[in-house]
């Protein structure tokens, strides 16, 4: 379980990345949401001890990250979000060096490696350099240190961008593997959707949203999104793109008026920040 | 510590990245090589022993500050210092492990200058301690200087200028191809920043080419020590 109390970071240039936050996170899976810039990555690289926070605690399992920063990097994995490999190394190489330094012997460390490239389905590669792979190829391979690690505590920062759609698939059935507690952060709705019990919806540094998938949903019950690039009245305006909840029983009104209607997402926990939807 | 994973590290990003691309290999003889050429010619083959000897102490040297390259690389640009600061192993651990790399690509340009020492009769056993002994502390001083530098850069980009100019400054100005007597005292004061001026001096004095200068051991214990502290201090195992 992780608990963070009033965690704030501001950075030299003054920018502040976190405001305060308060968190428990104690399911399976915990997804972290938020737009490019939230605070989702400072967040997660103060979790993972890369980070000092400038203030609050962080609690990982009833240990404190700053005090007890060693004990702490035992029981966790961390992949950051832009890791690239290096290119003249190939996928086994990475995992097995990862591994190494997680304290796996060498023989172990190889088993569980070609385990993990088998898992993401990119053993065939395992001898290539890493320079010679496809993008999603090469992002997989960070997956596939999380994945071998055996850490009680995995962090997952942004796993899945730059996949295709097959890759993307790929890599949440490994991750409903593993076996550990698993953060998470994405800016793919879906992705929280699929993967987790319960999701923190960051913005501007603060927690502005925290529950589970279908209880966050579960507000919109009945309704549904009507988009229109033409005005609507009593909407929302995102950029040129009007939007509006409306009850099922309004979808032929709005179908007429050149809106398009979709399916309720945790998107539209986002979208309908400061737009009341039992009105 | 865990020199089992230092040794790994150095294994596989040091030796097989030599067997897939011999270029780092050749490119860290390089410059010794030429300069050696350059000196042999302007002295007629007279100063040709000053640069045998000092030409262990330039790839060394150059070697390890051009390691700032890939330890910026790793930090800043492929975020790999940042996946193994959440493992088990320290800082020194992946310090460790990124010299020994480095040292194993001066491997044949060692093994080519040791021909040569051979070749000019400048071993004994008692100059071969003491070259092993001053080109340990050049490597651990010259690849902390790089780590300082890899921490204490923002942007990568930035980091190819530095090492160019500290190549220059640190191995190529200290007295490496020439006798160190030609020098005024107050400038091989100035230029013992540069681990390179205090080992070539050890080891011109310990070759019989110059006179000794023993002040200069401390100077190169007292920098290996400065230099790694402050090295352990810029790795950033926890930016701020």
């Amino acid at each position: 379980m992780i608990r963070i109390s009033e965690l704030r970071k501001v950075y030299s240039d003054g920018t502040v990345a976190l405001d305060g936050i308060d968190a428990e996170m104690e399911k399976r899976v915990t997804a972290v949401i938020g737009r490019n810039g939230a605070g989702k990555t400072t967040m997660m690289r103060i979790l993972s001890t890369q980070l000092a926070p400038t203030s609050g605690k962080v609690f990982i399992d009833g240990l404190d990250v700053m005090r007890q920063t060693t004990e702490v990097r035992k029981k966790i994995a961390s992949i950051p979000q832009e890791a690239t490999p290096i290119g003249i190394l190939t996928p086994e190489e990475h995992v097995t060096l990862y591994l190494m330094a997680r304290n796996f012997s060498h023989a172990d460390a190889r088993r569980e490696t070609l385990t993990a490239l088998d898992n993401l389905g990119i053993r065939e590669y395992r001898n290539k350099p890493a320079d010679t792979l496809s993008g999603g190829t090469k992002r997989k391979i960070f997956v596939a240190m999380a994945i071998a690690s055996n850490a009680d505590t995995v962090f997952l920062d942004e796993p899945t961008t730059g996949l295709d759609p097959v890759s993307r698939m790929e890599v949440w059935s490994s991750i409903r593997k593993l076996d550990g507690n698993i953060i998470v952060t994405t800016h793919y709705m879906e992705e929280a959707e699929e993967l987790s019990q319960e999701v923190f919806l960051v913005d501007r540094g603060t927690v502005i949203e925290r529950g589970e998938v279908k209880a966050l949903l579960s507000r919109f019950s009945g309704k549904l999104r009507a988009e229109s690039h033409s005005p609507i009245d009593g909407a929302t305006q995102i950029s040129n793109t009007f939007i509006k909840y409306i009850q099922s029983g309004e979808v032929e009104k709005y179908a007429s008026m050149g809106c398009t209607i979709k399916r309720i997402t945790l998107d539209d926990i986002f979208i309908n920040r400061g737009v009341d939807v039992e009105s | 510590m865990n020199p089992r994973f230092s040794l790994y590290f150095a294994w596989y990003y040091g030796f097989r990245v030599i067997g897939r691309g011999s270029s780092y290999v050749i490119a860290s003889i390089a410059t010794p090589l030429t300069l050696l050429f350059l000196v042999f010619v302007l002295s007629h083959g007279q100063l040709v022993e000053y640069a045998v000897v000092g030409g262990f102490v330039s790839l060394i040297a150059s070697n390890g500050l051009t390691s700032a390259s890939d330890a910026a690389f790793l930090r800043l640009q492929a975020k790999i210092q940042d996946l193994f600061i959440a493992t088990s192993i320290s800082s020194t651990d992946y310090m460790i492990g990124l010299t020994l790399s480095f040292l194993l690509f001066t491997t044949p340009g060692i093994v080519l200058y040791a021909a040569l020492s051979l070749l000019y009769h400048l071993f004994t056993i008692e100059r071969v301690l003491v070259l092993v002994a001053v080109l340990f502390m050049l490597a651990l001083s010259t690849s902390a200087i790089s780590f300082i530098i890899a921490g204490a850069i923002r942007h990568i980009r930035n980091v190819w200028g530095i090492v160019g100019i500290l190549s220059i400054i640190m191995t190529v100005l200290p007295p490496t191809y020439y006798p160190y007597t030609y020098l005024p005292r107050s400038i091989i004061y100035i230029l013992a920043i540069s681990p390179a001026t205090p080992a070539a001096i050890i080891l011109q004095g310990a070759f019989g080419l110059s006179p000794e200068f023993l002040a200069m051991i401390l100077v190169l214990v007292g920098e290996t020590i400065v230099y790694l502290s402050l090295a352990k201090y810029f790795t950033r195992w926890r930016e701020k």
